[in-house]
């Protein structure tokens, strides 16, 4: 049938793609048992834990306390700067994110600059876990906030007015209103950004300073590019895997609720603890610091970058433009094709009532991929594939099919929801009438999903253009991405070409969220 | 004796204007089209919305520069009358203390007024644990804690059973005999509320269109609008 043909195929592939991964670890691991330095290895997942325990939490802290100054100040000056901030800060590639914590917190940094006109140098501090954590706090405290913000925005009127009528102090409405919708969120968010710094690749890479700060991802890499050992990279493969399915279970949490909702913009003013003068002052410290925070590297970003625009133009970053964008544009296509397929067998089996637990079964497939970590599934791809056929020979689809399925949880969390709006809106309807086929996918199926497929699109790219890992794992000489330059540049301190390479990233990260944004706000306005 | 005199309120694309009159220990309820400006009406006196010009009056006192909190009012929406995160003695509570630090009397006053809508033993559930109609219950016992003369109700009732329906109308009028409060109720099915109701306020278009007996307003002929508006 039409309708499931896709999607075996898409869970076959995924399958083949991941199961193979896993397999070529296994036996490349399976040796003779030694498995090299344990004490090392320890080392690693004991820094790791520490590091994500403290971005995690830092990030949850900020973010809730700028979402609920937000909240409340929805007359602050300087709130759509500040909003439009969190939203870039999000989407940035995590290296890029890298350029703007060492322009501002660096040595020779803004900060850096400021302090030595005032006769001290502080140093290189921001090389170590300062930096790493000061790098996970830019980019998952604004996603932090952004969440509870949708959150606290989303919070019935009706419960302002009862706050109102029943005269509850700020204090109160904090602890019987906002706090426990913020517990409520903090689980799934607190997982995902757990994850994401616990596996964090680019950052730890470029600031993690050596030894002193690593993660198993970059362990991986290491293990494979710097030594071959196979046997390690395995190992760290399949504890890396054993420690993020642990965190799964509230990430399902999160994931299996409704698509995410675009940014408030006109939160209404019924909150009735917005007079009072201590939360006006605490309120007004935590915008004006935290959005500092939030807009100084950003501003960095394009301070930097705007003054080195010439450093553009020479033919290597001509070259790993166009190859990002050979590699981004189809991958993010992959990955949508690929949710496409899989959330309409899911249905399909969802509206079976007896078949449910498969086909929640195939979205929890979806959400699987993000426990497999970029590396992991490249060092698995790249063990199966090197008996077969160099694996630098097939650098670029290899990336893109690792990019595809690394945007995959993503990309089918914008498009099953309304998939499956679509079928319970319309499909009784469309039934008794007797639409089937193109037509039903064109009259009930499309006006619903255009704006998700583009969403999808697009962040599928944007994910995928600020890829380090897997582009500089298969990469070699000849195969350069921009992200993969701006690492190099950084490395090599040649600072003026690395800001213009941040700002070009942002950039077409930033023409990508913005499509996006324009598309989801249509969408959820329609959908509610 | 509750009065609005000529109270405007003017919003991009609506106005209202209300003149009404219900005396103290009156059920009142409001009938009239959706989107005619009951709820406007209860949230004006509620201190929900600023009006333009006017003075509302509840017992001699003025009303209109009142924050909502200091009002002598209770009122219950249709939904989301319970915070979901505290269970239903909790919610009570807090019309006794908005910090919801609780003496042993007023703990005691919580269990008499849970008790006083048949809910006893169901205090320490949550919300999500209770029926539509039990929650409703729940907001109408933590408006008895609060004990105020003048109580709005924005539709309550009506996502519920007929039957039931009936019922939390007769808890309403047995609740404002005993305890001499003023009503205003506003109401989606008037049949409902004729048998209790001593007033009916017909609201359309943003004004007080007729105030009778129900009698009278259920009877045809009293005025083309209100039969228009019952399709008689």
């Amino acid at each position: 049938m039409v309708n499931r043909l896709p999607g075996l195929i898409a869970l076959a592939l995924i399958a083949a793609l991941v199961g193979s991964a896993m397999i070529g670890l296994i036996v490349a691991g399976g040796g003779d048992g030694s498995f090299g330095p344990w004490s090392y290895i320890g080392s690693v997942i004991r820094i790791s834990v520490i590091q994500a325990a403290l971005s995690t939490l830092a990030s949850l802290l900020l973010g809730a306390a700028i979402a609920l100054a937000l909240a409340r100040r929805t007359r602050f000056f300087g709130r759509p700067v500040l909003i439009a901030a969190l939203n870039v800060a999000t989407v940035l590639p995590a290296i890029v994110t890298v350029f703007a914590i060492v322009a501002v917190f660096g040595r020779s940094g803004w900060l850096g600059d400021i302090s030595r006109w005032f006769g001290f140098d502080y140093g290189s501090w921001v090389f170590g876990l300062e930096g790493v954590l000061l790098a996970h706090l830019l980019l998952n405290a604004p996603l932090a906030a952004r969440v509870f913000l949708a959150a606290l925005a989303a919070i019935a009127p009706e419960h302002w007015r009862l706050a109102a009528q029943l005269g509850m102090p700020p204090r109160a409405i904090f602890r019987f209103i906002d706090l426990p919708v913020l517990i409520r969120e903090s689980a799934g968010i607190a997982a995902l950004i757990f994850l994401a710094c616990f596996t964090s690749f680019a950052i730890v890479l470029a600031l993690g300073g050596g030894p002193a700060v690593s993660t198993l991802e970059v362990a991986i890499f290491e293990a494979i590019r710097f030594e071959g050992d196979f046997q390690r990279a395995a190992l760290l493969a399949v504890l890396q895997i054993a420690i993020s399915l642990a965190l799964l279970a509230p990430l399902i949490f999160l994931f299996s609720r409704r698509a995410p909702e675009a940014m408030p913009t006109g939160l209404s003013a019924l909150r009735p603890d917005i007079g009072a003068t201590t939360t006006k002052l605490a309120d007004r410290i935590i915008l004006i610091g935290g959005g500092a925070f939030v807009i100084v590297p950003l501003a960095a970003i394009v301070v930097a970058g705007s003054s080195a625009v010439a450093t553009l133009a020479v033919p290597v970053v001509a070259r790993a433009l166009a190859t990002s964008v050979a590699i981004g544009v189809p991958a993010g296509f992959l990955s949508v094709g690929l949710a496409l397929a899989l959330a309409t067998l899911g249905r399909h089996l969802r509206l079976q009532s007896s078949r449910r637990r498969t086909a929640d079964l195939i979205g929890l497939t979806a959400l699987l991929i993000l426990v497999v970590s970029p590396l992991t599934l490249s060092a698995g791809l790249f063990a199966v594939l090197r008996s077969v056929v160099s694996p630098f020979a097939i650098a670029i689809p290899l990336i893109i099919i690792v990019n595809a399925l690394m945007a995959l949880p993503f990309t089918y969390r914008q498009i099953e929801p309304p998939l499956l709006l679509a079928a319970e809106r319309y499909g009784r309807l469309a039934d008794s009438l007797g639409v089937k086929g193109l037509p039903r996918l064109r009259l009930m199926d499309w006006p619903l999903l255009k704006s998700p497929l583009i969403v999808a699109l697009t962040m599928a790219i944007a994910l995928s253009l600020g890829d380090l890992g897997v582009a500089a794992f298969f990469g070699t000489g000849d195969l350069v991405t921009l992200p993969v330059l701006l690492f190099e540049r950084l490395s090599a301190y040649r600072t003026a070409e690395a800001a213009s390479i941040s700002l070009l990233l942002s950039l077409l990260v930033l023409a990508m969220f913005l499509i996006a944004q324009r598309w989801s706000g249509g969408w959820y306005a329609r959908t509610r | 004796m509750l009065e609005l005199d000529s109270v405007r309120l003017v919003y991009p694309d609506f106005n209202v204007d209300y003149d009404l009159a219900v005396p103290g220990g009156a059920l009142c309820a409001l009938i009239g089209p959706s989107g005619g400006g009951k709820t406007t009406l209860l949230h004006t006196i509620a201190g929900f919305a600023k009006p333009e010009s006017g003075t509302i009056r509840f017992g001699g006192i003025d009303l209109t520069p009142l924050p909502p909190a200091e009002r002598p009012l209770s009122i219950l929406f249709q939904d989301h009358n319970l915070f979901p995160h505290l269970n239903a003695a909790q919610n009570i509570g807090l019309g006794l203390d908005p910090r919801l630090k609780l003496s042993a009397e007023q703990k005691h006053r919580v269990d008499g007024a849970l008790a006083r809508v048949e809910l006893a033993s169901l205090g320490a559930r949550r919300p999500a644990e209770l029926s539509g109609g039990q929650r409703q219950r729940v907001a109408l016992a933590r408006a008895l804690v609060r004990d105020r003369l003048l109580m709005l109700l924005d539709e309550p009732f009506t996502g519920l059973d007929p039957g039931l329906r009936i019922d939390m109308i007769g808890l309403v009028d047995a609740l404002r005999k005993e305890r001499g409060l003023t009503v205003l109720m506003a109401i989606h099915a008037p049949e409902d509320a004729a048998p209790v109701a001593d007033l009916m306020a017909f609201i359309d278009e943003g004004r007080v269109a007729i105030v009778g007996p129900p009698e009278e307003m259920m009877q045809r002929g009293r005025s083309p609008a209100l039969d228009r508006y019952f399709r008689r």
